[in-house]
């Protein structure tokens, strides 16, 4: 029957640390992280949010709609930022914009299956303006809804390659790491959706002759 | 190169992708082939017009303070330390910015203020509340002070006798009520004499008892009304303290012998009690 007062009543004994008790709210500094979350914030708001454009314009080509677009960029920041301690690289731009597109396909498949089901048609945009002339399409390309258009009728995996190269500039080793493609078909990819947008813009300038 | 080589690389070669010796074949292939010259030329052309005639999406208004508003509340989530004390960030300029960032300060200071309120309130409430059921531990000091006091200051007794008719009479006259004293000297506890003590601001008797070389002081005095039949064991700085409660009085039994010894020395007495 030696049960010590001490082990039922903790506080009672002299040796008890009240103060211990309060230490428990007291948010302790995260060593495991070696930084604080803090200086971790600010680095990654450093690195991450001058591309805050480039990811817009990324998720906006591929969703073609804003709300959806400023929602898909939003979520992938919070993204980034939880696997911020993965990223060691200095291609911010490439591995943010990683980010954004896996977030926008993920929207993609669960609200719009018919964007990425519906297989680009052939038929349909197989044209009968081959002839048109190029210098003559370019000079009708001034108007940017005209190019618009034409880009929103192509397919994702197409918008998305011309927007990484012609809006980015990016190379096609990034290219490839962002769309997960082998590097050797980035350039064939790339040609062809060059390809279709001319076709389509041919289209819409035939039309409208 | 052919012209289908040719036409196959007009991508890589015009965006500046091919190694450079298969770059100079393409341009060798172009001075030479006027069908494929004037595809490139149409094509670089086609190339440049996308770049420049493609509407670039800029980020709206406002998008970058929600952004930076929902990330520190991800941080935040993380990680239960403020991330709230002004961030030095070069993206932060616009005053709403400022505005959002002290909001945000305020609402995680207010957050680890109120926890550690909490916690005060939660330690200071909970505290008397786990000493009440043995306010008896301030009780216990004072009676292992008792005993010490007891022992050390040669005042062990008052009244020194093995005889209890001897120390009950003499307890008797100088109390209010009358504590039984019983001699335990068959039973290996023979009594030493009795004292009067001051606990929990009343005077008690302390019947003092020997077990071999050791001293036990058994303090008596009225039980509390409603008091149950508790017992209760206590072991600070070495001593055994014994407490129980009978119909009339409360006992607590202090010495520096062994538990066991202590729970014999109460079944003895309480056999030895006369019954009233």
């Amino acid at each position: 029957m030696a049960a010590p007062l001490k082990a039922e009543y903790p506080f009672l004994s002299e040796d008890f640390d009240l103060s211990a008790k309060i230490v428990k709210f007291v948010p302790l500094k995260n060593e495991e992280q070696g930084t604080a979350p803090e200086q971790e914030l600010a680095s990654f708001e450093a690195l991450m949010l001058p591309h805050l454009d480039a990811a817009q314009n990324l998720a906006k080509w591929l969703l073609r709609n804003e709300q959806d677009a400023q929602d898909v960029v939003q979520e992938a920041y919070l993204r980034a930022l939880k696997s911020f301690s993965g990223f060691h690289g200095s291609n911010g731009r490439a591995w943010l914009l990683t980010i954004v597109r896996n977030t926008s396909y993920t929207l993609m498949k669960k609200n719009r299956a018919v964007d990425l089901t519906t297989p680009f048609d052939e038929e349909r945009h197989a044209t009968d303006y081959e002839s048109v002339n190029p210098a003559a399409l370019l000079e009708q390309t001034e108007d940017a809804e005209l190019v618009r258009e034409a880009m929103d009728h192509l397919p994702a995996e197409f918008r998305e390659i011309l927007v990484l190269r012609h809006l980015e500039g990016l190379s096609y080793k990034e290219i490839a790491d962002i769309a997960q493609i082998p590097p050797g078909t980035v350039m064939s990819r790339l040609a062809r959706a060059r390809g279709k947008l001319k076709e389509c813009l041919a289209a819409r300038i035939g039309k409208e002759k | 190169m052919n012209c289908e080589e040719a036409t196959r690389l007009m991508d890589g070669y015009l965006d500046g992708e091919l190694d450079p010796i298969t770059s100079q074949t393409i341009e060798h292939h172009l001075r030479e082939c006027d069908k494929c010259d004037q595809a490139y030329k149409a094509h670089a052309l086609l190339i440049r017009s996308i770049s420049n005639k493609t509407p670039y999406y800029k980020a709206p208004a406002g998008l970058r303070e929600r952004i930076q508003s929902s990330l520190r509340e991800g941080i935040a989530e993380r990680s239960p330390r403020s991330v709230s004390r002004d961030i030095p960030s070069l993206f932060q300029s616009k005053p709403s910015e400022r505005r959002a960032v002290l909001f945000g300060t305020q609402w995680n200071w207010l957050a680890l203020a109120a926890a550690i309120v909490l916690a005060a309130i939660i330690a200071f409430n909970l505290v008397p509340r786990l000493q009440r059921p043995g306010a008896d531990q301030l009780l216990a000091t004072q009676l292992i002070a008792s005993h010490v006091r007891s022992l050390m200051a040669n005042h062990l007794t008052d009244v020194a006798s093995s005889d209890q008719h001897t120390v009950k009479p003499w307890l008797d006259a100088k109390l209010d009520f009358a504590p039984p004293v019983v001699d335990l000297g068959s039973d290996g506890f023979p009594l030493v004499g009795g004292r009067l003590d001051y606990l929990k601001n009343r005077p008690v008797a302390a019947l003092v008892y020997q077990r071999r070389k050791h001293f036990i002081n058994l303090f008596v005095w009225p039980k509390e009304p409603g008091a149950a039949g508790i017992t209760d064991t206590i072991t600070r700085q070495g001593y055994q303290l014994l407490h129980w409660v009978d119909s009339d009085f409360n006992y607590w039994a202090v010495s520096d012998v062994s538990d066991n010894d202590l729970q014999a020395f109460r079944q003895v007495f309480e056999k030895q009690l006369p019954r009233r």
